[in-house]
């Protein structure tokens, strides 16, 4: 099953995503607002503006010979001043010029045509923004016209346009857009910075929980503590109490299973010897039931004993208990003189190769291995624990023995092989061994030793990484 | 030679007594730990075979105990559960030697046997002591070469005294060893079976296997022989 990326970013990365998301829609919106308030209020200032020089002009015209004429100070200087970018000029309903204003001396391209799509009605004034009809000047106009009938002047209809270039006012609502992109930006980043560390401290706890369910699986820890805020105290306490019934539990099923065997396996130690009595065919036909009541027995009761459960096992150093192992079979087999070498090479700076199996199953693995050893070697057991790849720990143990024949191989891992198919103590012991290696997905392989003699490969889970 | 053995199990205990006995040793029986430590520190033992399952005192317990307390008894522990720690902590603890049940009374026998000879610093089986030979398996006894008959009672004597080399052994202990509990101490039935012994391995005087020594017991002295025939 395919899961989609979104699904596998961790709870920081969601909550930085919706804070980025929520806050750059805000910001959007509010830097939105605030640029059409700032445009509308120079759009305004720029119709307030020509507005007055309008009325200025208005104020300024002198009837004279039935005509109007200007006072030669109109209130604006930059009227007075060529290519100034304030222009102004007068003219009657039909089209013919009254009045230019000097700063329109060199800019011939405003009288030609209306700078509007339409004159104002008498009385009234309008606003609008005009391309200048020179294609050479990009210029952009703002235009106020306003129409009025001069009474005095033969009641003839004219309009008082007054233009300016909306450059300045441009470059100021450009500038107040930089300014208004900067303060926001810096305000985002800070904001995303501080959500960010509030975001790791308020996570932290989780953090430290899921740090803790690591060492738990790697076998450091044995509880994942109940230093939690007030929300996860609850799960943390949970979590704990499932670890330890789930302990227990095992405990318990072990021990069940030891009394199990020991309740089973001392009677039929009795059987076993009280059927040395008998004679005839019927000793014949229980001595094999309980043969094969002890091996079932015998079998059942490891492989039951090492159900893999669903809290992880510990991580376990495996050679110093296939030392432990070998000290203590050194002391049985003392009347051999038998020598061991132990050798390891572990990977990563590690001080010894660790497996990822029960210790008991572990020991119950290596017990019967190194047995084997010992039973079928003349001087020599070597032990070697490598790493052959990732995930996995191979430990062989060899002997100088006679080795096993290539046909035998397979018998002596049969499950459930009946005693008196193989020979006692070996056949059994290695088939728990390879059962219990199953259990944990590992393996059992049997091959020659350049000793001489058998090669028993065993291999075991280990860490990944 | 003397064993104890220490099994709550009383039908398995009784078997392994029966079938100890039937192989010429003396063998004491303890039903519980406790009372196996008691056996252990009252009477001197050749081997002694444990269950580690027992009531009071667990089979562990009672060899750190013995061997805390410098007893040196060969021990082989019995374990129902057949898991390897209890037997690597048996063994660790000071056990020599253990066994799985179920097991073969012959097995128990052999190891037994194995554990006594390792003891006495055997490693075969054959014990050769200049011009004796001892087959412990067989039970023969062979003085430069030819076969020696000897009763079961003279050859677990002339065993237990070839298991105890150079060292002197006293009439208490060989009682102690080779008889039951309730057996009389005063009776002289040793220095009878020591003169019978002597006299069946050594019948020309030339050999002096085993010496007295005054007030203190007996000693078997073996050197290699020149005049071993081989």
């Amino acid at each position: 099953m395919r899961r989609i990326p979104v699904l596998r970013m961790g709870l920081q990365a969601r909550l930085l995503l919706i804070a980025a998301v929520v806050l750059g829609a805000c910001l959007g919106t509010v830097g939105w607002v605030l640029d059409r308030s700032f445009h509308g209020a120079m759009l305004a200032g720029a119709e307030e503006q020509l507005r007055t020089v309008a009325y200025g002009l208005l104020g300024a015209a002198k009837e004279r010979d039935g005509g109007l004429v200007f006072d030669t100070e109109l209130g604006e200087p930059r009227l007075s001043q060529p290519d100034s970018g304030l222009y102004a000029y007068v003219d009657a309903a039909g089209g013919a010029a009254i009045w230019r204003s000097p700063s329109m001396v060199a800019s011939g391209d405003i009288a030609g045509r209306l700078p509007l799509p339409r004159r104002p009605a008498p009385g009234e004034s309008f606003f609008g923004i005009a391309e200048s009809a020179d294609v050479n000047s990009a210029a952009e106009r703002f235009v106020l016209a306003y129409t009025v009938i001069w009474e005095a002047v033969g009641g003839i209809e004219m309009t008082f346009w007054v233009l300016a270039d909306s450059h300045p006012y441009r470059r100021q609502i450009a500038a107040f857009r930089r300014n208004i992109a900067i303060g926001l930006a810096s305000a985002a980043a800070i904001f995303v910075a501080i959500q960010f560390a509030a975001l790791r401290w308020g996570l932290t706890p989780l953090r430290r929980m899921a740090d803790r369910i690591r060492d738990l699986e790697a076998g450091a820890r044995t509880d994942i503590g109940q230093d939690y805020p007030r929300e996860l105290f609850g799960l943390a306490r949970n979590l704990n109490r499932f670890i330890a019934y789930e302990k227990a539990n095992r405990e318990r099923y072990r021990r069940a299973m030891d009394d199990l065997a020991h309740s089973l396996k001392t009677p039929l130690a009795v059987l076993k010897n009280a059927m040395r009595e008998l004679n005839g065919q019927q000793a014949g036909v229980f001595d094999e039931q309980v043969q094969r009541m002890e091996t079932t027995v015998a079998h059942q009761l490891s492989r039951a004993a090492a159900v893999r459960t669903a809290m992880p096992t510990d991580s376990i150093a495996v050679l110093p208990v296939a030392a432990r192992i070998a000290r203590a079979l050194a002391r049985a087999y003392a009347e051999k003189p038998i020598k061991v070498e132990l050798a390891e090479r572990p990977a990563g700076g590690k001080s010894h190769l660790t497996v990822r199996v029960d210790e008991r199953d572990l020991m119950e693995m290596l017990g019967n291995l190194i047995e084997n050893g010992f039973k079928y070697t003349r001087t020599r057991v070597r032990i070697t624990a490598t790493c052959p790849g990732p995930g996995s720990v191979q430990i062989a143990i060899e002997d100088d023995g006679d080795g096993i024949v290539p046909d035998k191989r397979q018998l002596v891992l049969r499950r459930g092989a009946r005693a008196d198919t193989a020979t006692a103590g070996q056949g059994i012991g290695l088939a728990v061994v390879l059962e219990l290696a199953e259990v944990y997905d590992g393996r059992l392989q049997i091959g020659d030793s350049d000793l001489g003699g058998a090669a028993l490969r065993l291999d075991l889970p280990t860490d990944t990484g | 030679m003397r064993l104890l053995i220490v099994e709550d199990e009383t039908l398995l205990a009784a078997q392994i007594d029966k079938f100890l006995r039937e192989a010429d040793f003396v063998v004491d029986v303890a039903s519980d730990g406790e009372e196996g430590l008691y056996y252990a520190r009252e009477y001197g033992y050749d081997a002694a075979v444990l269950d580690l399952g027992l009531p009071k005192l667990d089979g562990i317990g009672l060899i750190e105990i013995l061997r805390r307390e410098e007893n040196t008894v060969p021990v082989l522990i019995l374990t129902a559960r057949g898991d390897w720690r209890d037997k690597v902590t048996g063994l660790e603890a000071g056990a020599d030697d253990y066994l799985t049940k179920p097991f073969h009374m012959e097995e128990l026998l052999a190891r037994l046997k194995v554990l006594i000879r390792r003891a006495a610093g055997y490693a075969s089986a054959v014990i050769e002591q200049g011009p004796l030979r001892l087959d412990t398996l067989r039970k023969e006894v062979r003085v430069e070469g030819a076969p020696v008959e000897l009763t079961a009672f003279e050859y677990r004597m002339l065993e237990y005294l070839a298991m105890n080399p150079s060292r002197v052994v006293s009439k208490a202990e060989l009682t102690d060893r080779l008889y039951e509990q309730d057996f009389d101490r005063d009776s002289n039935v040793i220095e009878v079976f020591i003169g019978r012994l002597r006299r069946k391995l050594d019948p020309d005087g030339r050999l002096k296997p085993i010496r007295t020594i005054r007030g203190q017991g007996y000693r078997f002295v073996l050197a290699p022989s020149q005049e071993s025939t081989g």
